[in-house]
């Protein structure tokens, strides 16, 4: 017998975050790991009546022929694949690595020329072009790196999974409403303070679409406008499987020209000259789910933490105004919980990671 | 939750020397995968050591993998809960890649070899006739495909065998000197093309059919892995008799079908019983119009089989033994029968069977007669 909050869950994700449709061909992107919610999710798209397109590999980084092939044609996909991303009519991936150090192995020349090949992807998943969502699935790896047992975890997972996000959604509003009348946003913190602006940018809401779980408020900051430092010194970073400790940017004219962290420095410093764009904000995000407490060391919950806010080196959403164009998006969290405070247009909006009142 | 995650094989033989001959095997002798190719790769997730090791191999030659992993074998929650009219029409992403593909590799793995057995007649058709487009190119050999089967526990269930023991035998039946098997089987395939009449004789048994201005090829690895068989079309239209398949039990989408009897006029079944699960053999043989003609008889030569391990891959290739496909036929071979399904039911000769051709003695008791072949 299957957990009947599995079969809430692919409802969710099928009916709510892509809503299939009669006839679609849905991408389900996942590992062998993931399986029981991978099988309800093939059910749901059955019932509605669309084609799954599953897609199973071991690891979702990596793997033989990413570590093998040739560089050259790395960088490339394959024609099948590469129509593979752009005909479906929704991305459905369930996150569930059996280690989440996966890629970590890779050097730099391959890692970039992964990131080249997935562009088509991505792009059309940036621009929203496409319905698609990023889902988690509790496999002991993430448990671990959560410092939880796997059963833990699940409850965890469920309990910011299977929220009422039409609720979500309208408390994620108002927030986001604060901040598309204003024009500048400023982050301050133990080491940090960073003004940036967002005039003329309007807030997007992720209630359940984009991500599962969701709840965060996204905006993609003038590109130009970041000045400030910011220092990331609750939680350690984490990209393609590795963990960077410590990091502190210093934005002058919207671009990085001074960066620092305690360990992993070097690995960062790779990341921000993979190109043009890769040291200048993509995203600002705030993290809104009430079911998130906790740093996980798994950014797709690290940055819904209610009371954080995260930064995003690299690509920005087209659908939130961005303009900014790199292989990267990177989120790195930073928590406001302690000694924090949000302002919007010079008026403190949130402090120690509590929104004040938003309509006074 | 309540239900474990899928079963993870804790073993690991990815660095097994065998396994790594195995996929370079598979992909530079059965597929010949050249540069920039697209290889498409399905597997059950078992498969995982060999999956692997096939990537690394395809990678190397300079070439894409398109892995195409699934859980079970046939079915799964997309057979069964889908629309039927959905599942006989692929989608398009998914024949473009049956179309378009320059290699197929298949590595069965099945974590339950029954799984399919509850799909009802009209969902099994549906998902036979989904993989139609590809059915075509492989049985017209217009592009390079292989069968292979990873060592696992269901399989090993199935043959009667422990894991440790199947691997031995899955390993010894596909890692051969398969140029001299070439040789050895092209000397029997000189003997059966072009032949007006062959005659299969056995307890029971007494088929005749014809392969007048047909041609046999030998799998010598290249489309099933192991190879090891001779294979021709027979004539449509000229099969009569009766065949008993009295040894062993014939296996159909997971069904056991045993004591199988057919009786042939004019090419067709035209009477057909079982002594278990005879609807099985009735629903099947009903499918299409192509479904009660024969579409092959192949002749086992693999000297690595000599059990029969309820498993079609292995049994059709038991030196010693004839089987006989209802339904389509391959082109490359000159048959032009037509059908979704293609199923091949084994006969054992090795004891008391005879073979003859052109009304000359051939084969008996499962050996071949110095006088007919110089084997």
């Amino acid at each position: 017998m299957r957990d009947p909050r599995l079969d809430e869950y692919a409802r969710l994700l099928v009916e709510r975050s892509v809503a299939v449709q009669p006839g679609w061909q849905v991408s389900v992107r996942s590992t062998p790991l993931a399986r029981p919610l991978i099988e309800a999710v093939i059910e749901q798209i059955a019932l509605a009546g669309a084609y799954p397109l599953l897609q199973l590999s071991f690891e979702l980084i990596g793997g033989p022929f990413a570590r093998v092939a040739p560089p050259e044609l790395l960088r490339e996909p394959s024609p099948l694949v590469r129509r593979t991303w752009d005909e479906v009519d929704a991305f459905v991936t369930i996150w569930a690595p059996e280690n989440t150090r996966e890629g970590s192995d890779l050097s730099d020349e391959r890692r970039a020329a992964i990131e080249q090949s997935l562009a088509p992807r991505r792009d059309r998943q940036m621009a929203l072009s496409v319905p698609w969502v990023v889902a988690e699935y509790p496999v002991p790896a993430a448990a671990q790196d959560a410092g939880m047992s796997v059963a833990e975890y699940e409850e965890f997972i469920f309990g910011s999974v299977l929220l009422d996000w039409d609720a979500e959604a309208d408390r994620m509003r108002r927030i986001a409403d604060v901040f598309d009348s204003a024009e500048e946003v400023r982050v301050v913190g133990p080491g940090t303070d960073l003004a940036l602006s967002v005039a003329g940018r309007s807030g997007a809401v992720d209630d359940g679409h984009l991500n599962m779980p969701g709840g965060e408020v996204f905006y993609a900051p003038i590109e130009d406008s970041a000045q400030g430092v910011v220092e990331f010194s609750e939680f350690p970073a984490v990209h393609f499987g590795r963990e960077i400790a410590g990091i502190r940017l210093v934005f002058d004219g919207g671009r990085i020209v001074d960066a620092s962290a305690r360990s992993g420095e070097e690995h960062l410093l790779r990341a921000l000259d993979t190109d043009d764009g890769a040291r200048r904000l993509g995203e600002l995000g705030i993290g809104c789910n009430p079911g998130i407490r906790r740093y996980m060391k798994n950014v797709a919950f690290d940055e819904k933490i209610d009371g954080t806010v995260h930064l995003a080196v690299g690509n920005s959403y087209a659908f939130t105004g961005g303009t900014n164009r790199s292989s990267i998006h990177w989120d790195i969290v930073k928590d406001l919980r302690t000694g924090g405070r949000l302002y919007a247009d010079g008026r403190v909006v949130q402090e120690d990671g509590r929104w004040l009142p938003l309509h006074p | 939750m309540s239900r474990a995650p899928a079963p993870v094989r804790l073993l690991r033989v990815a660095g097994d020397a065998r396994v790594q001959q195995y996929a370079r095997l598979l992909v530079e002798r059965s597929l010949g995968v050249q540069p920039r190719w697209q290889v498409v790769v399905g597997a059950g997730v078992e498969a995982r050591p060999l999956v692997e090791e096939v990537e690394r191999q395809i990678a190397r030659a300079g070439a894409w993998p398109i892995l195409q992993l699934v859980f079970g074998s046939a079915g799964g929650a997309w057979a069964r809960e889908a629309p039927a009219e959905l599942i006989a029409e692929p989608p398009p992403i998914a024949a473009t890649i049956q179309s378009t593909g320059d290699a197929f590799l298949a590595i069965v793995a099945p974590t339950n070899t029954r799984e399919a057995s509850d799909l009802d007649p009209a969902r099994r058709g549906a998902l036979q006739a989904a993989g139609t487009r590809l059915r075509d190119r492989l049985t017209a050999m217009t592009v390079p495909w292989v069968v292979c089967q990873w060592p696992t526990h269901a399989l090993a269930q199935d043959a009667g065998m422990t894991l440790a023991q199947f691997e031995e035998f899955l390993f010894g039946a596909c890692l051969l000197d398969w140029d001299a098997e070439a040789e050895r089987m092209r000397r029997i395939a000189d003997v059966l093309d072009d032949a007006a009449e062959v005659r299969i004789v056995a307890g029971g048994t007494d088929l005749t059919l014809s392969l007048k201005g047909r041609t046999c090829a030998i799998d010598d690895a290249h489309i099933n892995m192991p190879g090891g068989e001779v294979f021709c079309s027979p004539v449509e239209d000229a099969t009569e008799g009766v065949v008993h398949f009295a040894e062993f039990p014939a296996m159909h989408f997971g069904q056991q079908v045993e004591g199988i009897r057919l009786r042939f006029a004019g090419g067709r079944v035209v009477d057909a019983s079982a002594d278990v699960n005879e609807d099985v053999l009735i629903s099947a043989l009903d499918t299409d119009d192509g479904a009660r003609v024969l579409g092959e008889l192949g002749i086992g030569c693999n000297p690595g089989i000599t059990r029969h391990l309820r498993n079609t891959l292995f049994d059709e290739k038991i030196a010693g033994t004839v089987h006989l496909a209802l339904g389509a036929s391959y082109t490359v071979t000159g048959g032009v029968n037509e059908s979704v399904i293609h199923w091949d039911i084994v006969k054992d000769l090795r004891r008391g069977g005879e073979l003859y051709v052109n009304g000359r003695p051939a084969q008996r008791d499962g050996e071949w007669l110095a006088t007919a072949v110089h084997a």
